[in-house]
Protein backbone atom coordinates (compact mmCIF):
# COMPACT_ATOMS: atom_id res chain seq x y z
CA UNK A 1 0.00 0.00 0.00
CA UNK A 2 1.42 3.71 -1.22
CA UNK A 3 0.63 7.05 0.45
CA UNK A 4 0.80 9.01 -2.44
CA UNK A 5 -2.84 9.85 -2.79
CA UNK A 6 -2.39 12.09 -5.87
CA UNK A 7 -0.20 9.78 -7.98
CA UNK A 8 -3.51 6.74 -7.13
CA UNK A 9 -6.40 9.84 -7.80
CA UNK A 10 -3.53 10.92 -11.34
CA UNK A 11 -4.47 7.02 -12.39
CA UNK A 12 -7.70 6.22 -11.36
CA UNK A 13 -8.79 9.78 -12.84
CA UNK A 14 -8.89 9.18 -16.32
CA UNK A 15 -11.01 5.66 -16.52
CA UNK A 16 -13.37 7.71 -13.84
CA UNK A 17 -13.90 10.34 -16.29
CA UNK A 18 -14.51 8.73 -19.15
CA UNK A 19 -16.96 6.87 -17.41
CA UNK A 20 -18.50 9.63 -15.60
CA UNK A 21 -18.63 11.93 -18.92
CA UNK A 22 -19.20 9.77 -21.32
CA UNK A 23 -21.78 6.77 -19.55
CA UNK A 24 -22.82 7.99 -16.21
CA UNK A 25 -23.94 11.55 -17.46
CA UNK A 26 -26.27 10.45 -20.56
CA UNK A 27 -27.66 7.99 -18.75
CA UNK A 28 -28.41 9.97 -15.73
CA UNK A 29 -30.29 12.83 -18.23
CA UNK A 30 -31.93 10.10 -19.70
CA UNK A 31 -33.51 8.16 -16.66
CA UNK A 32 -33.88 12.47 -15.09
CA UNK A 33 -36.18 12.64 -18.51
CA UNK A 34 -38.56 10.47 -17.48
CA UNK A 35 -39.92 11.88 -14.52
CA UNK A 36 -39.62 15.66 -15.56
CA UNK A 37 -42.99 16.11 -17.33
CA UNK A 38 -44.17 19.76 -19.33
CA UNK A 39 -46.56 20.11 -15.02
CA UNK A 40 -43.14 19.70 -13.33
CA UNK A 41 -41.88 16.61 -11.88
CA UNK A 42 -44.00 13.57 -11.61
CA UNK A 43 -44.81 10.15 -12.55
CA UNK A 44 -47.19 10.72 -14.85
CA UNK A 45 -45.63 9.61 -17.44
CA UNK A 46 -45.30 6.08 -15.48
CA UNK A 47 -49.22 5.75 -15.11
CA UNK A 48 -49.76 6.66 -18.79
CA UNK A 49 -47.27 3.66 -19.63
CA UNK A 50 -48.64 1.43 -17.28
CA UNK A 51 -52.31 2.20 -18.49
CA UNK A 52 -51.59 0.84 -21.67
CA UNK A 53 -53.44 -3.12 -21.64
CA UNK A 54 -50.28 -3.87 -24.30
CA UNK A 55 -47.52 -2.14 -21.94
CA UNK A 56 -48.83 -3.92 -19.05
CA UNK A 57 -49.01 -7.12 -21.38
CA UNK A 58 -45.86 -6.70 -22.29
CA UNK A 59 -44.69 -6.11 -18.59
CA UNK A 60 -45.88 -8.96 -17.44
CA UNK A 61 -44.63 -11.50 -19.91
CA UNK A 62 -41.20 -10.24 -19.42
CA UNK A 63 -41.63 -10.96 -15.39
CA UNK A 64 -43.18 -14.25 -16.28
CA UNK A 65 -40.39 -15.32 -19.10
CA UNK A 66 -37.45 -14.54 -16.48
CA UNK A 67 -39.03 -15.96 -13.52
CA UNK A 68 -40.03 -19.34 -15.31
CA UNK A 69 -36.27 -18.70 -17.15
CA UNK A 70 -34.55 -18.72 -13.95
CA UNK A 71 -36.66 -21.67 -12.25
CA UNK A 72 -35.92 -23.92 -15.23
CA UNK A 73 -31.76 -22.94 -15.22
CA UNK A 74 -31.87 -23.51 -11.34
CA UNK A 75 -33.76 -26.49 -11.20
CA UNK A 76 -32.24 -28.35 -14.23
CA UNK A 77 -28.89 -26.48 -13.63
CA UNK A 78 -28.29 -27.48 -10.00
CA UNK A 79 -28.70 -31.10 -10.88
CA UNK A 80 -26.33 -31.08 -13.69
CA UNK A 81 -23.74 -29.40 -11.59
CA UNK A 82 -24.43 -32.11 -9.23
CA UNK A 83 -24.02 -34.73 -11.86
CA UNK A 84 -20.55 -33.15 -12.91
CA UNK A 85 -19.37 -33.00 -9.54
CA UNK A 86 -19.66 -36.47 -9.49
CA UNK A 87 -17.25 -36.95 -12.73
CA UNK A 88 -13.25 -37.33 -12.69
CA UNK A 89 -11.47 -34.59 -13.32
CA UNK A 90 -10.56 -35.09 -16.79
CA UNK A 91 -14.47 -35.51 -17.57
CA UNK A 92 -15.20 -32.28 -15.78
CA UNK A 93 -12.82 -30.16 -17.78
CA UNK A 94 -14.30 -31.08 -20.54
CA UNK A 95 -18.14 -30.51 -19.09
CA UNK A 96 -16.78 -26.86 -17.98
CA UNK A 97 -15.33 -26.14 -21.49
CA UNK A 98 -19.21 -26.98 -23.39
CA UNK A 99 -20.57 -24.92 -20.57
CA UNK A 100 -18.29 -21.49 -21.30
CA UNK A 101 -17.72 -22.07 -25.11
CA UNK A 102 -21.05 -20.92 -25.73
CA UNK A 103 -20.95 -17.85 -23.87
CA UNK A 104 -17.81 -17.08 -26.22
CA UNK A 105 -19.93 -17.64 -29.10
CA UNK A 106 -22.21 -14.68 -30.78
CA UNK A 107 -25.99 -14.74 -29.04
CA UNK A 108 -26.93 -13.93 -32.80
CA UNK A 109 -25.60 -17.15 -34.05
CA UNK A 110 -27.08 -19.19 -31.35
CA UNK A 111 -30.13 -17.98 -31.12
CA UNK A 112 -30.16 -18.22 -35.09
CA UNK A 113 -30.28 -22.14 -34.53
CA UNK A 114 -33.54 -21.85 -33.02
CA UNK A 115 -34.50 -20.02 -36.10
CA UNK A 116 -33.66 -23.17 -37.73
CA UNK A 117 -34.81 -25.77 -35.48
CA UNK A 118 -38.33 -24.31 -34.84
CA UNK A 119 -39.00 -22.64 -38.30
CA UNK A 120 -42.26 -23.51 -40.35
CA UNK A 121 -39.45 -25.82 -42.66
CA UNK A 122 -37.28 -26.81 -39.85
CA UNK A 123 -36.09 -29.49 -38.22
CA UNK A 124 -38.84 -30.12 -35.35
CA UNK A 125 -41.69 -29.41 -38.26
CA UNK A 126 -40.03 -32.17 -40.66
CA UNK A 127 -40.11 -34.32 -38.03
CA UNK A 128 -43.42 -33.74 -36.78
CA UNK A 129 -44.99 -34.03 -39.99
CA UNK A 130 -42.60 -37.56 -40.74
CA UNK A 131 -43.90 -38.75 -37.93
CA UNK A 132 -47.76 -38.05 -38.63
CA UNK A 133 -48.00 -35.96 -35.46
CA UNK A 134 -49.63 -33.16 -36.86
CA UNK A 135 -51.10 -32.51 -40.52
CA UNK A 136 -49.55 -29.25 -40.87
CA UNK A 137 -46.03 -27.56 -39.66
CA UNK A 138 -46.55 -26.15 -36.25
CA UNK A 139 -46.34 -22.87 -35.31
CA UNK A 140 -43.36 -22.51 -32.98
CA UNK A 141 -41.22 -20.01 -34.24
CA UNK A 142 -42.62 -16.25 -33.23
CA UNK A 143 -44.49 -17.58 -29.78
CA UNK A 144 -43.63 -17.01 -26.07
CA UNK A 145 -42.13 -20.60 -26.49
CA UNK A 146 -39.76 -20.40 -28.79
CA UNK A 147 -38.49 -17.15 -26.70
CA UNK A 148 -38.32 -19.17 -23.70
CA UNK A 149 -36.28 -22.09 -24.98
CA UNK A 150 -33.91 -19.57 -26.59
CA UNK A 151 -33.33 -17.94 -23.26
CA UNK A 152 -32.99 -21.43 -21.39
CA UNK A 153 -30.03 -22.48 -24.12
CA UNK A 154 -28.74 -18.62 -23.75
CA UNK A 155 -28.29 -18.36 -20.09
CA UNK A 156 -27.97 -21.74 -18.35
CA UNK A 157 -24.42 -21.78 -18.65
CA UNK A 158 -24.88 -18.96 -16.50
CA UNK A 159 -26.72 -20.89 -13.82
CA UNK A 160 -24.57 -24.24 -13.47
CA UNK A 161 -21.21 -22.58 -13.49
CA UNK A 162 -21.70 -20.81 -10.01
CA UNK A 163 -23.33 -23.40 -8.76
CA UNK A 164 -20.62 -25.34 -9.83
CA UNK A 165 -18.53 -23.54 -7.75
CA UNK A 166 -20.06 -23.60 -4.63
CA UNK A 167 -20.16 -27.67 -5.13
CA UNK A 168 -16.46 -27.76 -5.21
CA UNK A 169 -16.08 -25.75 -2.25
CA UNK A 170 -18.18 -27.58 -0.26
CA UNK A 171 -16.09 -28.56 2.73
CA UNK A 172 -15.13 -32.40 1.76
CA UNK A 173 -16.22 -33.77 4.70
CA UNK A 174 -19.79 -32.39 5.93
CA UNK A 175 -21.27 -35.04 3.89
CA UNK A 176 -19.74 -37.98 4.58
CA UNK A 177 -20.02 -37.17 8.23
CA UNK A 178 -23.88 -37.19 7.92
CA UNK A 179 -24.35 -40.10 5.76
CA UNK A 180 -21.77 -42.08 9.17
CA UNK A 181 -24.16 -39.98 11.29
CA UNK A 182 -27.28 -41.86 9.34
CA UNK A 183 -28.67 -39.17 7.76
CA UNK A 184 -30.77 -40.13 4.25
CA UNK A 185 -29.75 -38.99 1.19
CA UNK A 186 -32.56 -36.24 1.03
CA UNK A 187 -31.86 -34.67 4.30
CA UNK A 188 -28.27 -34.62 3.57
CA UNK A 189 -29.60 -32.70 0.35
CA UNK A 190 -31.97 -30.25 2.38
CA UNK A 191 -30.10 -29.47 5.16
CA UNK A 192 -26.45 -29.59 3.90
CA UNK A 193 -26.00 -29.15 0.64
CA UNK A 194 -28.77 -27.16 -0.60
CA UNK A 195 -27.98 -24.50 2.35
CA UNK A 196 -24.46 -24.46 1.73
CA UNK A 197 -24.69 -23.81 -1.55
CA UNK A 198 -27.03 -21.26 -1.27
CA UNK A 199 -24.45 -17.99 -2.37
CA UNK A 200 -24.16 -20.37 -5.65
CA UNK A 201 -27.79 -20.09 -6.05
CA UNK A 202 -28.22 -16.45 -5.48
CA UNK A 203 -25.29 -15.15 -8.12
CA UNK A 204 -26.69 -18.12 -10.65
CA UNK A 205 -30.33 -16.85 -10.07
CA UNK A 206 -29.23 -12.84 -10.43
CA UNK A 207 -27.51 -13.44 -13.59
CA UNK A 208 -30.06 -15.55 -15.58
CA UNK A 209 -32.93 -13.27 -14.06
CA UNK A 210 -31.77 -10.24 -15.41
CA UNK A 211 -30.44 -11.38 -18.06
CA UNK A 212 -33.81 -12.44 -19.29
CA UNK A 213 -35.60 -8.89 -18.03
CA UNK A 214 -33.19 -7.38 -20.24
CA UNK A 215 -32.73 -9.72 -23.04
CA UNK A 216 -32.98 -8.09 -26.57
CA UNK A 217 -32.16 -10.30 -29.11
CA UNK A 218 -33.97 -13.59 -27.74
CA UNK A 219 -37.20 -12.08 -27.97
CA UNK A 220 -36.18 -10.16 -31.45
CA UNK A 221 -35.25 -13.13 -33.45
CA UNK A 222 -37.66 -15.49 -31.62
CA UNK A 223 -40.43 -13.54 -30.37
CA UNK A 224 -41.04 -10.96 -33.31
CA UNK A 225 -43.41 -8.20 -32.77
CA UNK A 226 -45.72 -10.61 -31.73
CA UNK A 227 -44.34 -11.63 -28.24
CA UNK A 228 -42.43 -8.36 -27.29
CA UNK A 229 -40.47 -8.20 -24.10
CA UNK A 230 -39.81 -4.97 -22.49
CA UNK A 231 -36.22 -4.25 -24.42
CA UNK A 232 -38.12 -5.06 -28.06
CA UNK A 233 -40.59 -2.80 -27.03
CA UNK A 234 -38.51 0.05 -26.23
CA UNK A 235 -36.41 -0.28 -29.64
CA UNK A 236 -39.74 -0.87 -31.45
CA UNK A 237 -41.46 2.32 -29.31
CA UNK A 238 -38.38 4.40 -30.75
CA UNK A 239 -37.87 2.57 -34.41
CA UNK A 240 -41.39 2.99 -35.46
CA UNK A 241 -43.17 5.84 -33.43
CA UNK A 242 -40.16 7.87 -31.84
CA UNK A 243 -41.72 7.83 -29.11
CA UNK A 244 -38.70 8.36 -26.30
CA UNK A 245 -41.66 9.33 -23.65
CA UNK A 246 -42.01 5.39 -23.25
CA UNK A 247 -38.67 4.88 -24.10
CA UNK A 248 -37.61 6.47 -21.70
CA UNK A 249 -40.29 4.88 -18.97
CA UNK A 250 -39.04 1.13 -20.24
CA UNK A 251 -35.45 2.21 -19.38
CA UNK A 252 -35.97 3.38 -15.56
CA UNK A 253 -38.12 0.22 -15.53
CA UNK A 254 -35.32 -1.68 -16.52
CA UNK A 255 -32.62 -0.32 -14.61
CA UNK A 256 -34.61 -0.45 -11.24
CA UNK A 257 -35.36 -4.05 -12.10
CA UNK A 258 -32.13 -4.77 -12.14
CA UNK A 259 -30.70 -3.14 -9.38
CA UNK A 260 -33.67 -4.14 -7.23
CA UNK A 261 -32.90 -7.54 -8.00
CA UNK A 262 -29.20 -7.56 -7.22
CA UNK A 263 -29.52 -5.66 -4.31
CA UNK A 264 -32.62 -7.93 -2.94
CA UNK A 265 -31.41 -11.52 -3.60
CA UNK A 266 -27.82 -10.61 -2.09
CA UNK A 267 -29.55 -9.51 1.10
CA UNK A 268 -31.13 -12.26 0.98
CA UNK A 269 -28.27 -14.57 0.92
CA UNK A 270 -26.31 -12.44 3.47
CA UNK A 271 -29.42 -12.43 5.90
CA UNK A 272 -30.27 -16.10 5.33
CA UNK A 273 -26.26 -16.74 6.24
CA UNK A 274 -26.70 -14.88 9.55
CA UNK A 275 -29.80 -16.33 10.66
CA UNK A 276 -28.16 -19.56 10.00
CA UNK A 277 -25.12 -18.57 12.23
CA UNK A 278 -27.79 -17.56 15.27
CA UNK A 279 -29.63 -20.89 15.16
CA UNK B 1 -28.78 -42.19 -9.02
CA UNK B 2 -25.56 -42.30 -11.54
CA UNK B 3 -26.60 -43.37 -14.95
CA UNK B 4 -29.54 -41.12 -14.17
CA UNK B 5 -27.00 -38.20 -13.88
CA UNK B 6 -25.34 -39.32 -17.45
CA UNK B 7 -28.33 -39.47 -19.32
CA UNK B 8 -28.84 -35.92 -17.88
CA UNK B 9 -25.40 -34.40 -18.76
CA UNK B 10 -26.23 -36.15 -22.35
CA UNK B 11 -29.34 -34.20 -22.76
CA UNK B 12 -27.96 -31.06 -21.31
CA UNK B 13 -25.31 -31.85 -23.99
CA UNK B 14 -27.27 -32.02 -26.60
CA UNK B 15 -29.66 -28.82 -25.59
CA UNK B 16 -26.11 -26.62 -25.42
CA UNK B 17 -24.18 -28.13 -28.92
CA UNK B 18 -27.03 -29.54 -30.48
CA UNK B 19 -28.02 -26.32 -32.05
CA UNK B 20 -24.56 -25.60 -33.08
CA UNK B 21 -24.31 -29.16 -35.41
CA UNK B 22 -27.34 -27.54 -36.73
CA UNK B 23 -26.49 -24.13 -38.06
CA UNK B 24 -23.09 -25.74 -39.72
CA UNK B 25 -25.08 -28.21 -41.60
CA UNK B 26 -28.07 -25.41 -42.30
CA UNK B 27 -25.38 -23.03 -43.80
CA UNK B 28 -23.60 -25.76 -45.60
CA UNK B 29 -26.95 -26.35 -47.56
CA UNK B 30 -27.47 -26.51 -51.55
CA UNK B 31 -30.99 -24.87 -50.95
CA UNK B 32 -32.32 -21.61 -52.10
CA UNK B 33 -34.20 -21.05 -49.13
CA UNK B 34 -33.38 -21.85 -45.16
CA UNK B 35 -34.58 -25.68 -43.95
CA UNK B 36 -33.46 -28.81 -42.21
CA UNK B 37 -32.24 -31.11 -43.40
CA UNK B 38 -31.10 -29.38 -46.52
CA UNK B 39 -31.75 -30.57 -49.91
CA UNK B 40 -28.02 -31.32 -50.45
CA UNK B 41 -24.75 -30.05 -49.20
CA UNK B 42 -22.37 -27.09 -50.79
CA UNK B 43 -20.23 -24.11 -49.69
CA UNK B 44 -22.12 -21.94 -52.14
CA UNK B 45 -23.93 -19.80 -49.16
CA UNK B 46 -19.85 -19.82 -47.40
CA UNK B 47 -18.82 -18.06 -50.39
CA UNK B 48 -21.88 -15.99 -50.35
CA UNK B 49 -20.99 -14.31 -47.05
CA UNK B 50 -17.39 -13.01 -48.41
CA UNK B 51 -19.50 -11.86 -51.36
CA UNK B 52 -21.74 -9.63 -49.75
CA UNK B 53 -20.74 -6.07 -49.83
CA UNK B 54 -22.90 -5.03 -45.96
CA UNK B 55 -21.23 -8.38 -43.98
CA UNK B 56 -17.91 -7.64 -45.25
CA UNK B 57 -18.08 -3.85 -44.43
CA UNK B 58 -20.07 -4.56 -41.14
CA UNK B 59 -17.01 -7.04 -40.42
CA UNK B 60 -14.44 -4.93 -40.37
CA UNK B 61 -16.37 -1.85 -38.41
CA UNK B 62 -16.58 -4.54 -35.39
CA UNK B 63 -13.15 -5.65 -35.85
CA UNK B 64 -12.05 -2.11 -35.65
CA UNK B 65 -14.22 -1.42 -33.16
CA UNK B 66 -13.62 -4.83 -31.21
CA UNK B 67 -9.68 -4.03 -31.39
CA UNK B 68 -10.36 -0.07 -31.06
CA UNK B 69 -12.41 -0.16 -27.74
CA UNK B 70 -10.75 -3.02 -25.46
CA UNK B 71 -7.15 -0.96 -26.09
CA UNK B 72 -8.27 1.85 -25.14
CA UNK B 73 -10.60 -0.09 -22.34
CA UNK B 74 -7.22 -1.36 -21.18
CA UNK B 75 -4.86 1.92 -21.48
CA UNK B 76 -7.54 3.20 -18.90
CA UNK B 77 -8.86 0.04 -16.67
CA UNK B 78 -5.17 -1.21 -16.33
CA UNK B 79 -4.36 2.01 -14.47
CA UNK B 80 -7.42 2.70 -12.57
CA UNK B 81 -7.63 -1.21 -11.14
CA UNK B 82 -3.94 -0.72 -10.25
CA UNK B 83 -4.00 2.61 -8.46
CA UNK B 84 -7.30 0.94 -6.59
CA UNK B 85 -5.79 -1.90 -5.43
CA UNK B 86 -2.12 0.05 -4.33
CA UNK B 87 -2.45 3.66 -3.66
CA UNK B 88 -5.08 5.14 -1.04
CA UNK B 89 -7.53 6.80 -3.61
CA UNK B 90 -9.98 9.60 -2.17
CA UNK B 91 -13.47 7.49 -2.32
CA UNK B 92 -11.85 4.69 -3.30
CA UNK B 93 -14.91 2.51 -3.12
CA UNK B 94 -17.26 4.97 -5.12
CA UNK B 95 -14.72 5.60 -7.68
CA UNK B 96 -14.45 1.77 -8.02
CA UNK B 97 -18.30 1.78 -8.25
CA UNK B 98 -18.48 4.44 -10.90
CA UNK B 99 -16.12 2.50 -13.00
CA UNK B 100 -17.86 -0.58 -13.10
CA UNK B 101 -20.87 0.90 -13.54
CA UNK B 102 -21.69 0.13 -16.97
CA UNK B 103 -21.84 -3.51 -16.27
CA UNK B 104 -25.56 -2.79 -14.27
CA UNK B 105 -26.88 -0.89 -16.80
CA UNK B 106 -28.48 -2.74 -19.37
CA UNK B 107 -26.63 -1.66 -23.37
CA UNK B 108 -29.70 -0.64 -24.90
CA UNK B 109 -30.31 2.27 -22.50
CA UNK B 110 -26.46 2.65 -22.94
CA UNK B 111 -26.80 3.25 -26.32
CA UNK B 112 -29.99 5.43 -26.59
CA UNK B 113 -28.75 7.35 -23.97
CA UNK B 114 -25.33 8.04 -25.60
CA UNK B 115 -27.39 8.82 -28.86
CA UNK B 116 -29.85 11.35 -27.78
CA UNK B 117 -27.67 13.13 -24.79
CA UNK B 118 -23.84 13.14 -26.82
CA UNK B 119 -24.20 12.34 -30.04
CA UNK B 120 -27.21 14.03 -31.72
CA UNK B 121 -26.56 17.57 -29.39
CA UNK B 122 -22.41 17.40 -30.39
CA UNK B 123 -22.73 16.21 -33.64
CA UNK B 124 -20.52 13.27 -33.37
CA UNK B 125 -20.23 10.84 -36.09
CA UNK B 126 -21.40 7.29 -36.25
CA UNK B 127 -18.34 5.48 -35.25
CA UNK B 128 -16.97 7.94 -32.22
CA UNK B 129 -20.43 6.82 -30.83
CA UNK B 130 -20.15 2.80 -31.15
CA UNK B 131 -16.28 3.56 -29.90
CA UNK B 132 -17.37 5.91 -27.04
CA UNK B 133 -20.35 2.78 -26.02
CA UNK B 134 -18.16 -0.08 -26.43
CA UNK B 135 -15.36 1.29 -24.59
CA UNK B 136 -17.60 2.49 -21.71
CA UNK B 137 -19.25 -1.25 -21.41
CA UNK B 138 -15.46 -2.70 -21.78
CA UNK B 139 -14.11 -0.65 -18.54
CA UNK B 140 -15.30 -2.62 -15.85
CA UNK B 141 -14.23 -5.89 -17.96
CA UNK B 142 -11.13 -4.62 -17.71
CA UNK B 143 -10.76 -3.33 -14.37
CA UNK B 144 -12.65 -6.53 -12.76
CA UNK B 145 -9.62 -9.15 -14.58
CA UNK B 146 -6.84 -6.95 -13.82
CA UNK B 147 -8.07 -6.48 -9.75
CA UNK B 148 -7.70 -10.08 -10.23
CA UNK B 149 -4.38 -10.71 -11.50
CA UNK B 150 -3.33 -7.87 -9.03
CA UNK B 151 -4.77 -9.56 -6.40
CA UNK B 152 -2.67 -12.59 -7.23
CA UNK B 153 0.63 -10.70 -7.39
CA UNK B 154 2.51 -10.02 -4.08
CA UNK B 155 3.59 -6.55 -2.91
CA UNK B 156 6.25 -7.20 -1.50
CA UNK B 157 7.86 -8.24 -5.01
CA UNK B 158 7.25 -4.16 -5.86
CA UNK B 159 8.02 -2.88 -2.65
CA UNK B 160 11.62 -4.98 -2.47
CA UNK B 161 12.13 -3.25 -6.17
CA UNK B 162 11.73 -0.09 -5.41
CA UNK B 163 13.94 0.13 -2.06
CA UNK B 164 16.57 -1.27 -3.85
CA UNK B 165 16.13 1.79 -6.25
CA UNK B 166 14.00 1.22 -9.09
CA UNK B 167 11.76 4.08 -9.11
CA UNK B 168 7.47 3.48 -8.91
CA UNK B 169 7.21 3.94 -12.76
CA UNK B 170 10.46 1.68 -12.99
CA UNK B 171 8.70 -1.13 -10.72
CA UNK B 172 5.34 -0.99 -12.34
CA UNK B 173 6.87 -1.51 -16.26
CA UNK B 174 9.25 -4.06 -15.00
CA UNK B 175 7.72 -5.89 -12.21
CA UNK B 176 4.03 -5.80 -12.05
CA UNK B 177 2.89 -5.28 -15.72
CA UNK B 178 5.69 -8.35 -16.55
CA UNK B 179 3.82 -10.41 -14.17
CA UNK B 180 -0.20 -9.46 -14.74
CA UNK B 181 0.27 -10.27 -18.23
CA UNK B 182 -1.52 -13.09 -18.77
CA UNK B 183 -4.63 -11.53 -16.50
CA UNK B 184 -3.95 -8.74 -19.44
CA UNK B 185 -4.40 -10.45 -22.39
CA UNK B 186 -7.58 -12.50 -20.91
CA UNK B 187 -9.14 -8.89 -20.40
CA UNK B 188 -8.16 -8.38 -23.97
CA UNK B 189 -9.24 -12.02 -25.66
CA UNK B 190 -12.98 -11.33 -23.09
CA UNK B 191 -13.10 -7.62 -23.82
CA UNK B 192 -13.01 -8.04 -27.90
CA UNK B 193 -15.48 -11.10 -27.55
CA UNK B 194 -17.82 -9.19 -25.65
CA UNK B 195 -17.55 -6.37 -27.94
CA UNK B 196 -17.51 -8.11 -30.67
CA UNK B 197 -20.89 -9.96 -29.84
CA UNK B 198 -22.72 -7.04 -28.30
CA UNK B 199 -25.86 -6.05 -29.96
CA UNK B 200 -27.61 -4.25 -27.12
CA UNK B 201 -25.06 -0.89 -27.15
CA UNK B 202 -24.97 -1.18 -30.49
CA UNK B 203 -28.70 -0.49 -31.75
CA UNK B 204 -29.21 2.62 -31.76
CA UNK B 205 -25.59 3.67 -32.08
CA UNK B 206 -25.05 2.38 -35.95
CA UNK B 207 -26.04 4.58 -38.49
CA UNK B 208 -26.49 4.17 -42.32
CA UNK B 209 -23.41 2.82 -43.41
CA UNK B 210 -21.82 2.22 -39.92
CA UNK B 211 -23.07 -1.12 -38.66
CA UNK B 212 -21.63 -4.19 -36.57
CA UNK B 213 -21.54 -7.47 -37.81
CA UNK B 214 -24.31 -8.62 -35.49
CA UNK B 215 -26.77 -5.58 -36.14
CA UNK B 216 -26.21 -6.09 -39.54
CA UNK B 217 -27.12 -10.12 -39.70
CA UNK B 218 -29.88 -8.90 -37.85
CA UNK B 219 -31.48 -6.84 -40.70
CA UNK B 220 -30.23 -8.89 -43.14
CA UNK B 221 -32.63 -11.88 -42.19
CA UNK B 222 -35.28 -9.76 -41.53
CA UNK B 223 -35.69 -9.27 -45.47
CA UNK B 224 -33.79 -12.42 -46.77
CA UNK B 225 -34.72 -15.99 -45.64
CA UNK B 226 -31.54 -17.64 -47.58
CA UNK B 227 -29.59 -19.80 -45.82
CA UNK B 228 -25.97 -17.07 -45.90
CA UNK B 229 -26.73 -15.78 -42.08
CA UNK B 230 -26.64 -19.82 -41.40
CA UNK B 231 -22.94 -20.35 -42.68
CA UNK B 232 -22.68 -16.88 -41.36
CA UNK B 233 -23.40 -17.95 -37.96
CA UNK B 234 -21.31 -21.03 -38.43
CA UNK B 235 -18.32 -19.42 -39.22
CA UNK B 236 -18.55 -16.91 -36.25
CA UNK B 237 -18.67 -20.25 -33.93
CA UNK B 238 -15.81 -21.60 -35.48
CA UNK B 239 -14.11 -18.66 -35.24
CA UNK B 240 -15.08 -18.73 -31.25
CA UNK B 241 -13.93 -22.28 -30.98
CA UNK B 242 -10.34 -21.94 -31.99
CA UNK B 243 -10.25 -18.38 -29.98
CA UNK B 244 -11.49 -20.28 -27.04
CA UNK B 245 -9.45 -23.48 -27.63
CA UNK B 246 -5.73 -21.40 -28.54
CA UNK B 247 -6.44 -19.11 -25.52
CA UNK B 248 -7.37 -21.92 -23.22
CA UNK B 249 -3.61 -23.98 -23.96
CA UNK B 250 -2.26 -20.46 -23.74
CA UNK B 251 -3.44 -19.18 -20.37
CA UNK B 252 -6.33 -21.23 -19.04
CA UNK B 253 -9.14 -18.56 -20.43
CA UNK B 254 -11.87 -20.37 -18.12
CA UNK B 255 -10.22 -18.73 -14.79
CA UNK B 256 -11.01 -15.54 -15.79
CA UNK B 257 -14.66 -15.76 -17.18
Amino acid sequence: MFEKRSIGLALVLPAALFVALGFLLPVGLLLAESFRTPAGWSLAYFTTFFADPLNQAVFLRTLRLGLTVTAVCLVVGYAAALAITGLGPAARGRFVGVLILPLMISPVARTYAWVVILGRTGLLNVLVLKLGLSDEPLRILFTETAVFLGLVQLFFPLAVLPLLSALENLPADVVPAARVLGASWLRVFWQIILPLTREGLVVGGTLVFVGSLTAYITPAMLGGSKVLMLETLLYQRVSVANDFVSAGVISVILIVMSIATNVLLRRLAAGRRAGGAHA
Amino acid sequence: MRSLGSVLLALVMLFLLGPFVVIVIAGLSSGETLAFPPPGLSLRWVAKVFEVESFRAAFGVSMLLGVGATLVALVLGVPAAYALDRYKVPGGEAVRSIVTAPIIVPGIIVGLALLRFLLVPLGLPVMLGLFLGHTALLIPYAVRIVSASLNNLRVDIEEAAILLGASRAGAFFRIVLPNIRSGIVAAFILGFVTSFNQVPVSLFLSGPGVTTLPIEMLSYMEFNYDPSVAALSALLALLSLAVVVVAERLLGLSRYV
